[in-house]
């Protein structure tokens, strides 16, 4: 309780180290930040890598989409098609999405949310971050050194035949896989052990739930990742006929290792961006979460739901009918608890008192963009329907309506909720807004068409197609050319902030969770001793202070002390 | 830098902030008991990763035992049962005093610890020697995986062609054995082979014990050089621990076997392991039979990069126990070790009746 917030008066008579250190300022060079143990500082290096990937795999998207403007060549081959959508594909995974809520965001905030001073293990986080970037930097040695044309998905035989950078693709996997692992390892120890007084398991905020449940299938499901990988990278250089069915080998199984991992992997990115949703809908309707037990229970759900259903992704691969059946059927179930959230999400918004800042445009952008993501993803389970649509832009729509439009939507929802938490200072609502309106937009207007391309038979990973196809495609390409100048112009608006921006209160928003407790940004050791927390969706528990146009403890309103703490404590 | 937290209203912060004056207790956590549940957990979790990443392996051996029963009961005879059995009880009595090093870290006894995982790290290095020597001799007999597998059936057929030339399948042409040249050394015996092909390993491991000695000699001399002395003797463990099982291997398979076997074994076993060389009735040779070792190179390999991490961190703590870095209540780097320790001789437990006891 001891973290004083001096937000209302910037020449009040606390010495300046108190009211100025916090953890983007308390040390200064390069060595503070690269060996840092601070989780907020890796969190924020995390945000610059992913950022960073983003903007390349989009690069790369806005090159595909050129090409595609025409059936005809416009600006490469078809061999160098195929590599773009590979490693648009890998990187947007492996390095965007996968740690983007996670390892950046989930970094950042866990710890503060449960008003810890650090994760559990910070020098493996650390270490997590420094695997990351050797993946990257391994990503990047394969592009270089012959690039990589088997999609993000490896599959045998091709992945053994073809003569680009396979392997060196493949450890960066294997490499990024153990970052991940080590990033959910921390977070599972970090929530179990390191709960501050009073909150129990059904107190924690629902983001908390969200990436606990995310940490669960990080665990269990990348390590198969990480041996599937190893076996293939063995397979190539040794010829040990695993996978190799001139040597006795199963391409299919492959397969099924593959999508034991990347189907629950589709969770780890889909989760976390919940998780935010849960949070954003709840704090900027000013309302209590509705069913807060159901979205908690909800996020369980999916990640166990979601070791089950892998075979939907083998429909035409040649697994067995009964198989297949079961699958099918296990696919159906896991739209229960995702139809449980979005109706909560719902429930809360009706009759809250909704303020529609840039993040909770996110989040209703998002809760459009999955309920569409989702909804398709059933004509996909189903048997007969997926004969006719796999492999076609259908399942390319949807995919990109769950993994981009959804967790990347989410992931922006994040970043505008806490960036004021972050960075400390607020960014341009307007221009926030319209960025976001930007997204939305260009995003539903690069996709949507692709569910039509898709059901009149348009098969993904072409380089060219019939000339009917084209006004479609056109449509696409300029809906990506406006998410892409949408994205620019997101993340400039908030690096404007960061050097423009005004001074960020500790809760803009009236957050009633235990990160808006602390100063924005928060001190280097967030709380000096573990904070009491409360119910995190009690929003009356907050009023507005037009003084610091921020929210704070109500119990300090109307005191007439113009020194407020954040933490509930006045300054005496 | 807590400064920046610290407010006027100090008086709050009262006993809570002793935690800060013990080097023992992380920064981030209020007790030890806080420090050593958050270990324990996060160990248990590490391990439950590294059975889903052994599952992959299990799963491929799942998928080839069913697919091609016969190739697994054909080529696991090829595997010493009596050195897979030695080293099954070399990593149970490495458990034993693992576990048995857990409890004097407990108690506090650092000498009891500090013996204790010496002998864990020896018996870990007696398990690699024994591990080398079983991979040199497959290698030598052309036994490895799939795109590298050289039938038996053309060494038995190149030694002893009236023999088992009839046995030989009509999918073998001459074309495929770039190994048949046995003819060339006949006149060398199995051991002398063997440990030609051990020379360069023991050459390398006898420099190591050599340098680690002096080092250890060196540095145990000089006060404050205790880290460089215990890095050293922790090499000269492991390396006199990886010469002994190899030699043991070398004279059992040397001396071990048949006092006098018969001619014909004499000639075969230049070619093919002793084993198979004495066998009356053959199993004929299925197709694929390399797949067994792709399933046995992959698993026996990754666990032996498991032991080898073990070694390493086994070491560490004999540094830190050297050291006098363990007391009754700040244990856990022990405890987490020996957590690990017994996973990686558990999957061995599972690995080696999978291969090793298939008939």
């Amino acid at each position: 309780m001891a973290t004083v917030v001096d937000s209302s008066n910037p020449k009040s008579n606390f010495p300046i180290q108190y009211r100025e250190l916090n953890y983007l300022n308390c040390s200064q060079g390069w060595k503070s930040w690269f060996f840092t143990l601070d989780h907020k500082r890796i969190g924020i290096m995390y945000l610059i890598g992913v950022t960073s990937a983003f903007f390349m795999g989009g690069l790369f998207a806005m090159l595909l989409r050129t090409e595609l403007l025409s059936p005809s060549r416009i600006l490469m081959g078809a061999d160098s098609y195929n590599q773009m959508f590979t490693l648009h594909g890998a990187i947007m995974t492996f390095l965007v999405i996968i740690p983007g809520v996670p390892a950046a965001v989930g970094n950042i905030i866990l710890p503060v949310m449960l008003g810890a001073k650090d994760v559990a293990f910070p020098r493996m986080n650390l270490g997590s971050f420094y695997l990351w970037m050797f993946g990257a930097v391994f990503f990047l040695a394969a592009i270089v050194l012959g690039g990589l044309d088997t999609g993000w998905t490896f599959y045998t035989p091709y992945s053994i035949t073809t003569s680009t950078a396979v392997i060196t693709a493949l450890f960066g996997v294997f490499i990024l896989g153990f970052s991940s692992i080590f990033t959910g390892l921390n977070f599972i120890v970090t929530i179990h052990t390191m709960r501050p007084p009073g909150m129990t398991w059904f107190k924690m905020p629902l983001f908390l739930w969200a990436l606990y449940a995310t940490a669960l299938i990080q665990i269990l499901a990348t390590p198969v990742l990480g041996i599937t990988g190893l076996l293939l990278i063995v397979e190539r250089a040794f010829h040990i006929g695993i996978f190799d069915p001139a040597l006795g080998g199963d391409p299919v199984l492959f397969q099924h290792f593959f999508w034991f991992y990347s189907h629950p992997a589709v969770y780890v990115m889909i989760l976390p961006a919940m998780g935010v949703v849960s949070e954003v809908i709840a704090v900027h309707s000013r309302k209590h979460i509705f069913g807060y037990r159901f979205i908690a229970y909800s996020s369980i759900a999916i990640a166990v739901f979601g070791f089950l259903v892998w075979g939907h992704h083998m429909f035409v691969s040649g697994q067995s009918k009964v198989v297949a059946v079961v699958f099918s059927a296990i696919t159906f179930s896991v739209s229960i608890p995702s139809a449980i959230k979005v109706f909560n999400w719902l429930a809360t918004m009706y009759k809250g008192s909704i303020h529609f800042t840039t993040a909770m445009c996110y989040g209703l952008s998002f809760i459009f963009i999955f309920t569409i993501g989702g909804l398709t993803g059933l004509f996909l389970a189903t048997l007969a329907t997926d004969v006719h649509l796999h492999d076609t832009y259908f399942v390319v729509a949807h995919f990109h309506y769950v993994m981009m439009g959804s967790s990347l939507v989410g992931l922006f929802a994040a970043v505008h909720h806490w960036w004021p938490k972050i960075s400390g200072r607020m960014f341009n609502e307007f221009w926030g807004r319209i960025a976001c309106l930007g997204v939305f937009m260009g995003f539903n207007l690069t996709f949507f068409p692709q569910f039509l391309l898709g059901t009149r038979g348009m098969p993904r990973r072409y380089y060219t197609y019939l000339p009917e196809f084209q006004n479609l495609h056109i449509l696409s390409t300029m809906g990506a050319y406006l998410l892409g100048i949408s994205s620019t112009l997101m993340v400039g608006t908030l690096i404007y902030s960061v050097y423009r921006g005004k001074k960020a209160p500790a809760n803009p928003w009236g957050g009633a969770s235990l990160e808006w407790m602390c100063s924005s940004p928060p001190p280097h050791n967030n709380f000096d001793h573990p904070p009491l927390a409360g119910d995190p969706y009690v929003m009356e528990s907050v009023v507005y202070n037009e003084e610091i146009e921020g929210y704070v403890p109500a119990e300090c309103q109307g005191a007439g002390t113009k020194s407020v703490t954040a933490s509930g404590d006045k300054e005496v | 830098m807590n400064t920046a937290a610290t407010t006027t209203t100090d008086e709050h912060a009262d006993s809570h902030d002793h935690g800060h004056h013990d080097s023992r207790l992380a920064h981030h956590f209020d007790s030890h008991q806080q420090q050593f549940d958050t270990g324990k957990l996060g160990i248990w979790l590490f391990l439950v990763t590294e059975i889903l990443f052994f599952s992959g392996l299990f799963g491929f051996y799942a998928v080839y035992r069913s697919l091609h029963p016969e190739v697994f009961l054909y080529a696991s005879q090829f595997l010493d049962t009596v050195l897979g059995a030695a080293n099954t009880v070399v990593l149970l009595f490495s458990s034993l005093t693992m576990a048995w090093g857990v409890r004097c870290a407990q108690l506090g006894q650092t000498r009891g610890l500090l013996v204790c995982l010496v002998i864990t790290l020896a018996c870990a290095a007696i398990f690699l020697g024994v591990k080398s020597f079983e991979y040199t001799e497959k290698a030598h007999h052309g036994l490895l995986w799939a795109g590298m597998y050289q039938s038996p059936e053309h060494h038995a057929e190149a030694a002893v062609p009236a023999a088992a030339g009839a046995e030989a399948t009509a999918g073998h042409d001459a074309g495929d054995h770039a190994h048949a040249s046995a003819d060339d050394h006949s006149d060398e015996s199995l051991f002398e082979k063997t440990k030609h092909t051990l020379s360069y390993m023991t050459t390398v491991l006898w420099a190591v014990i050599v340098l680690a000695g002096i080092a250890f000699a060196v540095f145990i001399k000089k006060p404050g050089k205790l880290t460089q002395a215990t890095i050293a003797g922790c090499f000269l463990i492991s390396a006199v621990g990886m010469v002994l099982g190899t030699y043991a291997s070398i004279g059992y398979h040397h001396f071990g076997h048949a006092e006098k076997p018969t001619d014909q074994e004499i000639l075969m076993a230049e070619t093919v392991p002793a084993e198979y060389a004495a066998q009356k009735e053959k199993v004929p040779e299925p197709e694929l039979a390399g797949t067994f070792f792709s399933v046995y190179f992959c698993m026996t390999g990754l666990h032996a990069i498991h032991i080898i991490g073990g070694m390493i961190a086994i070491s560490w703590l004999i540094v830190r126990t050297a050291h006098g870095a363990f007391t009754t209540y700040y244990f856990g780097a022990v405890d987490f070790v020996g957590l690990y320790w017994h996973l990686v001789d558990l999957i061995w437990i599972y690995l080696f009746p999978l291969l090793y006891l298939i008939n």
